[in-house]
């Protein structure tokens, strides 16, 4: 055996990997050849250097990131959120209506004599009684609210997993609202005359561009749902991000907890509320700025809309929340700090990324990013 | 280096075809730390080997179905490891001066400070000698003396030749010894 042959097995004699054949031709050339004996002792001092080396573990949180990107949701779950998707972003229009015509419920369950009177009083449907009903039916006819991903109140993954059958439950939440108004659908019309004129002049109206310039009545709930949307920055902010309350899982009626208090104030008959003041407090939430501002031009605002969702779900992050400023579609988002740079990249090969304030302290970034032509 | 593969924990494959939520959970916490470390010798960046390792899951979970169970869960995963982190490497964008950062967190644990210091140099010299090695050779030398994967475990990871593991390793370590020539 040559030396060349000889070092070709000093590899495999590291790893205990010769035929007993090899290890004896081996042994019987380095009896007699010091300089191969010197090369062996090199290599393994070598392969002893490598094998030295500490083998690295993954960062603090990383199962949980893989598992909340993976999202492992059921078909028959992520069926029923897409056909509730509408409900769970309703034009504040239409939010407006419930709101009203939830505070007519209230009044009508805490006035006796209201109801009294409501016996002797035959109702007749007008115009604005079927408000409730079709206004949803334009929220499927828009294509931006139709199709868009209403992410805010999802769960994390891991809990969402153990909560399914929960879930299922909790998710038509939305619809009671309309349940509860259809029967006194005539009283709460004449008993709410405070916001004039919402229901009628708003329900034809209604579309997601119109939203920026929302008179009076629909500004209440519009106010309530970045109400919301800031409370769930916050949630992000404190890195409790993952360990959201189930209680943000359904969202609640539209801007009902603001309000109800005002009306207990008016009509001293609140302690019979239970449907509406289960809902969890927004008031006093602070408007918190986010850690990154950017702007995205794209030729498609919609398609981009959904891409951004995607990518933050990808990078470990979720939607918090989303508006209209302006007539501009702004999403807002958590992205973990850790993945910021991969979803400022990937971002930018949606389109032309403008990042106008950039704050990168917190482990998870509230991200807000304005998207248009 | 790592402790041997071993089998797959008992059950798992069984419980992750069933679609078992939790069994997903089991298998990203089982192998976090072998994807990972594979990920970071071959990258040399911490945030981009999370990045991969993450997409290895997300792949493993999305191909689950199809796993024919013909490979151990453990080498399936370092199968698609090295994949993506070869696809990475060859990435136009990614063909940067990065190579020094590779193996940038390998230890000092060495008590008195004349040997720590020695052995600091050694580590920064050990850092560039294995960065260098040409990305096939560096990948088969990670798996086998920093991940601690058998010959046929390699090879059934890269789907490989066992021989090809043998001399690409082999090539490896005589790369190695020579850049280190002067520590020996």
């Amino acid at each position: 055996m040559t030396c060349t042959e000889t070092r070709d097995l000093f590899s495999a004699l590291a790893d205990d990997a010769l035929t007993p054949a090899e290890r004896a031709a081996l042994d019987a050339h380095l009896a007699g050849c010091a300089d191969c004996r010197r090369e062996l002792a090199g290599l393994l001092r070598t392969v002893k250097l490598v094998r030295a080396i500490d083998p690295a573990r993954a960062p603090a949180g990383f199962v949980d990131r893989v598992l909340a990107a993976a999202r492992p949701e059921p078909a028959p779950k992520r069926l029923a959120r897409r056909l509730l998707a509408p409900w769970q972003t309703l034009p504040l229009g239409a939010a407006a209506l419930f709101l009203i015509a939830g505070l007519a419920v209230l009044l009508f369950l805490g006035s006796h004599e209201q109801q009294q009177a409501a016996r002797y009083q035959p109702t007749t449907p007008g115009p604005a009684a079927q408000a409730p009903t079709a206004a949803p039916r334009e929220t499927g006819s828009s294509a931006t609210t139709a199709t868009r991903e209403s992410t805010p109140a999802a769960p994390p993954a891991r809990s969402r997993k153990l909560e399914t059958a929960k879930n299922r439950v909790e998710q038509p939440a939305p619809a009671e609202p309309r349940a509860e108004t259809t029967a006194p659908r005539t009283m709460a019309e004449r008993q709410v005359a405070a916001p004039p004129a919402a229901p009628e002049g708003r329900r034809t109206k209604v579309d997601s561009s119109e939203r920026a310039q929302a008179p009076a009545g629909e500004r209440f709930s519009s106010t309530a749902e970045d109400a919301r949307a800031d409370a769930t920055t916050d949630a992000a902010k404190e890195g409790k991000l993952r360990q959201e309350p189930p209680a943000f899982q359904s969202p609640p009626p539209f801007g009902a907890s603001r309000v109800a208090p005002s009306v207990a104030d008016k009509s001293q008959t609140m302690p019979q509320v239970a449907p509406l003041s289960r809902t969890r407090p927004m008031t006093g939430v602070p408007t918190a700025a986010p850690d990154v501002s950017a702007h995205l031009r794209v030729p498609d605002v919609t398609l981009a809309e959904l891409s951004l969702i995607e990518l933050a779900a990808r990078v470990g992050g979720r939607q918090t929340g989303r508006r209209i400023d302006g007539g501009r579609v702004v999403v807002e988002l958590a992205v973990p700090r850790d993945a910021y740079a991969q979803f400022v990249r990937e971002a930018t090969a949606l389109g032309s990324l403008s990042i106008e304030r950039q704050a990168t302290e917190r482990p998870v970034l509230a991200v807000t990013v304005t998207v248009s032509n | 280096m790592r402790e041997a593969l071993g089998a797959d924990p008992p059950g798992l494959l069984e419980r992750l075809r069933a679609g078992e939520p939790r069994a997903f959970e089991e298998l990203v916490t089982a192998y976090q730390h072998r994807v990972f470390g594979v990920a970071l010798r071959m990258l040399g960046s911490r945030a981009e080997a999370e990045e991969i390792a993450q997409e290895v899951f997300l792949r493993a979970y999305r191909a689950l179905a199809d796993f024919r169970g013909d490979a151990r869960l453990g080498t399936w995963l370092y199968g698609i490891a090295s994949r993506l982190c070869l696809n990475r490497l060859a990435s136009p964008d990614r063909r940067v001066a990065r190579g020094d950062a590779a193996l940038a967190d390998v230890p000092a644990a060495t008590p008195d400070a004349a040997a720590a210091a020695e052995r600091a140099e050694l580590d920064a010299a050990l850092r560039a000698a294995i960065a260098g090695l040409p990305e096939d050779r560096r990948l088969v030398l990670v798996l086998r003396d920093v991940e601690g994967l058998s010959y046929e475990e390699i090879a059934e990871a890269l789907a490989l030749d066992p021989g090809t593991v043998r001399s690409r390793l082999h090539r490896a370590r005589l790369q190695l010894k020579e850049k280190l020539e002067r520590f020996a």
